[in-house]
């Protein structure tokens, strides 16, 4: 009798397994629950078309090159659509490769089961195997999603592009199904890639280490995807000297062989690169699966047993820093306090580091890009004047790394927690903008002085080194001055802004931010060191805007008085209330 | 010293605190209690200057505390009902950005620092991260932080929160030691034995009016009850607490 009532009582309970699918599933796109209102407020659906949005968008610019109209308006008689497509192919399953690796490297936290998770579901009468397997079908089932979705619009589009000027319907869907195979699997591959590294670091360092190690491996993994990313506009051209070039290594090129294999227009390294392809994802999916269950055994079971901690400096490590800050920079309390939160905030939370280990990365692969195009003949050429391209290396990586601070300082951390700052601080303060400047330069100036002058001067002598410091220190202010104005927040304390209509204006304005800052300073620069007048001059007018620009159009009127610490999105209208006038 | 008169907080069509005034002379513990959702972390956080009144004002000395709400906050020490610090800072660099923030100089701030530290057993976890504390550890941190720059009034919401049985006895003394001292402090709690122990005074808060102000003893005594649990759940009247234990465990048992 007790057996029936069991059964009829089992079979009467909500099964756990797919609810607990649906949790582990749910908490990629919300959070992990621990601080939800740091997390960007993005619904599902807004994250999904974000995340296909690049390969809709590169589709569409393909259009000019597949057009047979505007192919027979540009004079080219036969263009060979397969051939022709080959770079662009490259492009996508980089593209897809990309977006999915960031995406795994992002929301590691919230894919693996934590202490939250331990402390909500051990409790209850549900096996560690139950858990175990909901959250590895949950993360197969992410690591699809995430496949399909990136790729999802550029899995029609490009092909119906590309087929243009091909009217057979067998041609479009004989492309589409290669295309979408061979970049949903170069999708997996990543994501499986990033779980199998970060999992293999769990099994190997110790718990204490691991969250803190973590940290710099995944900004190191973000640093390689945005490389990777740069390979697009230059590996597709070295595809000819196959397997003797060095891009034989690099997983896209696989992938790549693998789609000519399916299109049955591989050449002989061509297809021994698509078996490899196949190869490393068996390899790479069983090993993901290895180190998944061994970290999972070794992490999560043994929660208890651990001692919750975060990314940590050393105990004294920064004290110095802070003390110099104070004697020689940092004038009021304010400064000092939240100059010390905001730089423990870049190198601790793991958030904020990962926003600028990404902008860094950029910066980076742009450097490398100057310098490749600086290579001649495989070696640098160090006699006579610094060409454009050598000095804009670091007005780039400059730019990159101020536009990435500045990005990060609108992400706020733990916002819960900035009542300290609501309740300690003046809120009509003006500290704001040069408390971020500090912040900013402090991240700036020193590489300039250590590296910058020491290796100009060393390869192009006194002159040049003086002077592309200086050159490069007043850009970083003026950039710093311009990014800054009617900045009325504390850095990481307020609410996140939403996306705004400006949103797609603003990152248009960075681009051209870009070439403004690298490529018209690093030419003016090589042209006005010809003359020592003309250096002068150059420096002098950049000195005098950095003292002109933050005054000029600033309406203190106008500027809002207080701080800042919930930002709303603009209203699409103001409801006027006519009442209290009558 | 801190006069609140007729507060009133509204969201919308809600009212969360109505009309609430009540005086905090120097050497008081006024005592604020309520069931949940009477509007006292509405009432504290008006009171410190966090949220703006719908109506009414808080003053402080005789001025309207906006008037300076900065030179305010200097007197005020605040314990936050819930422990919300940044995890990746140590306890050492929390107290040390409070200290700064609060204007204490850095050579006075280090000795603080450290006696407050060993007074409150977390001399061996200064460095450690905030997100390895406790529940309890936190709730010291918080308490070091409000008491750090001598304050005139003290504002604790539920400072008992998660405290080992030793530090709550100390807390409790301190509270008592506080009042004697001359600074007015203004407690929030659950707990109606502690309230009773430590207030002078008390605030008893209903959906966001005051059901009875006055000193302890003069509150036990109008409504005729020997201790001051058995006179709140008098005057709150809201529940039997002893017939929904009852339901509990029907509800338990699926009746």
């Amino acid at each position: 009798m007790s057996g029936v009532l069991t059964a009829m009582d089992s079979s009467t309970r909500a099964r756990p397994f797919p609810l607990l699918v649906r949790l582990f599933i749910a908490r990629v796109f919300r959070g992990s629950g621990s601080s939800e209102d740091t997390e960007l407020d993005l619904s599902i659906g807004l994250i999904l078309a974000l995340l296909a949005l690049p390969g809709a968008f590169y589709s569409l610019f393909l259009l000019e090159k597949y057009s047979t109209l505007l192919q027979w308006m540009h004079g080219q008689k036969e263009l060979d659509p397969l051939a022709g497509a080959l770079p662009d192919e490259y492009f996508f399953i980089v593209i897809s490769m990309v977006v999915t690796g960031v995406v795994a490297v992002w929301r590691w936290d919230s894919i693996f089961p934590d202490r939250r998770d331990y402390a909500n579901l051990v409790p209850l009468p549900i096996s560690l195997r139950s858990i175990f397997l909901a959250n590895l079908a949950a993360i197969l089932l992410l690591a699809l999603l995430l496949a399909v979705d990136v790729n999802a619009a550029s899995a029609v589009l490009f092909p119906l592009v590309v087929s243009a000027s091909e009217n057979t319907l067998s041609f479009f869907l004989h492309f589409v199904g290669v295309h979408t195979f061979v970049v949903v699997l170069a999708s997996v591959f990543s994501f499986c890639t990033v779980f199998a590294i970060v999992g293999a670091l769990m099994i190997v360092v110790p718990y204490s280490s691991f969250r803190r190690i973590s940290f710099y491996l995944r900004a190191s993994l973000l640093a390689c995807l945005v490389a990777m990313l740069s390979t697009s506009f230059t590996v597709p051209a070295m595809l000819g000297s196959l397997p003797r070039t060095y891009v034989r290594f690099l997983p896209p090129v696989w992938f790549l062989g693998l789609c000519q294999l399916l299109r049955g227009r591989a050449t002989a390294p061509f297809a021994s690169m698509g078996h490899i392809a196949l190869f490393s994802v068996l390899i790479i999916g069983i090993v993901g699966f290895v180190t998944y269950a061994l970290s999972y055994r070794r992490h999560f079971v043994r929660i208890p047993e651990t001692v919750d901690v975060s990314a940590m400096a050393d105990r004294d490590g920064g004290i110095w820093l802070f003390r110099v800050a104070d004697r020689s920079f940092l004038r009021s309390p304010f400064q000092r306090a939240a100059f010390r939160f905001a730089i423990k905030t870049l190198l601790r939370s793991e958030q904020h580091g990962l926003v600028l280990g990404a902008f860094f990365g950029l910066g980076i692969v742009v450097v490398c890009q100057f310098l490749f195009t600086s290579l001649s003949g495989g070696r640098l050429e160090l006699a006579g004047d610094a060409s454009p391209d050598i000095l804009a290396i670091p007005l780039a990586l400059s730019y990159c790394v101020i536009l990435g601070l500045r990005f990060a300082f609108e992400i706020p951390t733990d916002l819960r927690a900035n009542w300290v700052f609501r309740l300690h601080i003046d809120h009509t303060t003006k500290e704001c903008v040069s408390l971020a400047q500090r912040v900013i330069l402090t991240f700036v100036l020193p590489w300039i002085a250590s590296v910058v002058l020491p290796v100009y001067v060393y390869f192009w002598g006194w002159r040049v080194g003086i002077v592309h410091a200086i050159v490069v220190a007043l850009c970083s202010l003026l950039l710093t001055q311009i990014l800054l104005r009617n900045f009325r927040k504390i850095p990481f304390t307020c609410s996140y802004p939403p996306f705004g209509q400006s949103s797609v204006l603003l990152a248009l304005f960075y681009v051209m931010g870009f070439f403004a800052f690298v490529s018209l300073v690093s030419h003016l620069e090589h042209w006005v060191l010809r003359s020592l007048l003309g250096t002068i001059v150059m420096i002098v007018a950049m000195a005098v805007a950095c003292i002109v620009v933050p005054r000029v159009g600033h309406d203190e009127e106008n500027v809002e008085d207080t701080l800042l610490f919930e930002e709303h999105a603009p209203v699409a209208f103001d409801l006027l209330d006519l009442r209290k006038g009558s | 010293m801190l006069e609140a008169h007729g507060l009133t907080k509204s969201y919308a069509s809600v009212v969360a605190v109505k009309d609430v005034s009540f005086t905090l002379a120097r050497g008081q513990v006024l005592g604020c209690l309520g069931p949940n959702g009477s509007g006292k972390s509405t009432t504290v956080k008006m009171l410190i200057g966090l949220l703006e009144p719908s109506g009414g004002k808080v003053l402080f000395n005789g001025e309207d505390i906006h008037e300076d709400l900065a030179g305010f906050r200097k007197l005020l020490g605040y314990v936050p009902e819930e422990p919300n610090l940044y995890p990746y800072l140590s306890g050492h660099e929390y107290l040390e950005m409070i200290g700064l923030l609060r204007g204490i100089p850095q050579a006075t701030l280090g000795k603080k620092m450290n006696s407050l530290l060993h007074l409150f057993s977390l001399d061996a976890h200064r460095h450690a991260s905030l997100a390895s504390y406790s529940k309890g550890m936190r709730q010291r941190i918080l308490l070091i932080a409000a008491l750090m720059d001598d304050p005139k009034l003290l504002i604790f919401d539920e400072p008992l929160s998660g405290l080992d049985v030793t530090t709550a006895l100390v807390l409790k003394n301190l509270i008592r030691e506080l009042g004697q001292q001359g600074r007015a402090v203004f407690y929030c709690s659950h707990v109606l034995e502690v309230v009773e122990q430590v207030c002078s005074h008390l605030l008893i808060l209903r959906k966001g009016e005051v059901l009875a102000y006055g000193t302890t003893e003069a509150i036990q005594h109008n409504v005729e009850h020997s201790s001051l649990e058995k006179a709140f759940v008098h005057m709150i009247e809201e529940v039997d607490t002893n017939q929904i234990a009852r339901d509990v465990i029907c509800a338990m048992e699926g009746q």
